[in-house]
C-alpha cells in the first residue's frame, strides 16, 4: 500500500500536530455547558444572572488554556510558526465566524422582538441547522474532520432534547440532558487528547537544547 | 590517462543536491519548506531524530546556507528557531524539479 504525500498534507498534518492538543475541544464543551446548566440556574437566578455568571467562568477557561498551551504543553511539542498558506486560512476562519455569529444573533433578534408566539420544533430545528453550520465551518477551515463529528452530535442534542420533553417530559426541553451529555463528551475527549499528549512527549532536558 | 573500462557510468541522480539528498534532511527541509519557522523540540518530534543527530543535519543544512537558526531564549531555556533562507528554499524547488523530472523519464 501506498500513501500519497504532498507538501500540501504535510503542511495540514503539521497544523493539526499543533492543534491537536484537545484544549480546543475542552473550551468548546465548556461553551456548550451553557445550554445544560443555564436553565437550572434560571429558576435560581434569573434568565439574564443564569447567562451571565458564564462569562467570568469562559474568560477563565480561556485564560487557563492559553497558559496550558504556554507553560505545558509548548515545551513538550514545540512551536510553529505558521506559513501564508495557513495564516491566511486562519484569518478567513476569523472572519467567517464573525459574519456567522452576528448573522446568528441578528436573526435571534428578529425572532425574539417580532416573532413571539415563534415556538415549536422549529426553532429547535433552526439551533441545530446554526450549531451544523457553525460547526462544520471550523471544521473546514481548520481541516480537522472531527469537528464534523462535533457538529453533528451538537445538532442532534436539541432535537433529541425536545423529543424527550415532548415524550418523557424531560425539564427545560431536554437541554440539561443533552447538552451535558456533549459538554461532557467533549471535556472527556479533549482531556484524554491532553494526557495522551504528555505521556507521549516528555519536556526535553535543557542540556539538550544547549547545542 | 582515464579507464574507460572501470569508471562507474554517471548516475542520473549525481545531478541532485547531496546535501538535501539525504533522507533526514530532505525530511528537516520538507517540514521547514510549508511553514515559517520551527524550533529545535518540534522539528525532533516531527523527524524522530536522536537530539544528536539533528544538530548534525542542521549544522550541515546551516553550513550550506539553506537554513538560519536564531538562537535564543525564552524564559531561561535556550529556544532556537529555525527557518528557510532564500537560498534554501530556490534548493529544495530545484531539487525537487530535478527528482520530478527524473522520476517522470522513467520507462514504466
Amino acid at each position: 500500500m501506498t500513501a500519497k504525500t504532498s507538501l500540501k498534507e504535510v503542511e495540514r498534518k503539521l497544523f493539526q500536530t499543533s492543534v491537536q492538543d484537545g484544549i480546543l475541544d475542552i473550551q468548546i464543551g465548556c461553551v456548550l455547558l451553557i445550554f445544560a446548566v443555564a436553565p437550572l440556574l434560571g429558576v435560581y437566578l434569573g434568565d439574564f444572572w443564569s447567562s451571565f455568571v458564564f462569562l467570568p467562568f469562559w474568560i477563565m477557561i480561556l485564560l487557563g488554556g492559553r497558559s496550558l498551551r504556554k507553560n505545558y504543553i509548548q515545551p513538550r511539542i514545540g512551536h510553529i510558526e505558521y506559513g501564508s498558506y495557513r495564516v491566511r486560512r486562519l484569518k478567513n476562519l476569523n472572519l467567517a465566524l464573525l459574519i456567522f455569529n452576528l448573522a446568528a444573533l441578528g436573526g435571534g433578534l428578529v425572532v425574539f422582538f417580532r416573532f413571539q408566539d415563534f415556538q415549536g420544533w422549529l426553532p429547535v430545528l433552526m439551533l441545530s441547522i446554526l450549531c451544523l453550520v457553525g460547526f462544520s465551518l471550523v471544521g473546514y477551515l481548520v481541516d480537522s474532520p472531527r469537528f464534523f463529528l462535533y457538529g453533528i452530535l451538537v445538532a442532534l442534542a436539541p432535537l433529541v432534547g425536545e423529543f424527550l420533553y415532548r415524550n418523557y417530559r424531560f425539564t427545560h426541553h431536554g437541554f440539561p440532558v443533552t447538552f451535558g451529555a456533549i459538554s461532557g463528551g467533549l471535556i472527556l475527549a479533549g482531556s484524554v487528547m491532553l494526557i495522551r499528549l504528555f505521556r507521549k512527549y516528555p519536556v526535553p532536558d535543557a542540556e539538550d537544547l544547549e547545542w | 590517462m582515464v579507464d574507460q573500462q572501470q569508471s562507474p557510468l554517471p548516475s542520473p541522480l549525481t545531478g541532485l543536491d547531496q546535501i538535501i539528498h539525504a533522507p533526514a534532511r530532505l525530511n528537516i527541509l520538507t517540514l521547514l519548506y510549508v511553514v515559517a519557522s520551527l524550533d529545535y523540540v518540534f522539528l525532533k518530534n516531527q523527524t524522530g531524530l536522536s537530539w544528536g543527530n539533528l544538530a548534525t543535519h542542521l549544522g550541515k543544512l546551516e553550513e550550506a546556507g539553506y537554513i538560519e537558526i536564531d538562537k535564543g531564549y525564552q524564559g531561561k531555556k535556550p529556544h532556537s528557531k529555525i527557518k528557510l533562507t532564500a537560498q534554501g528554499r530556490a534548493a529544495f524547488k530545484e531539487y525537487k524539479t530535478t527528482l520530478q523530472q527524473f522520476l517522470d523519464d522513467l520507462p514504466e
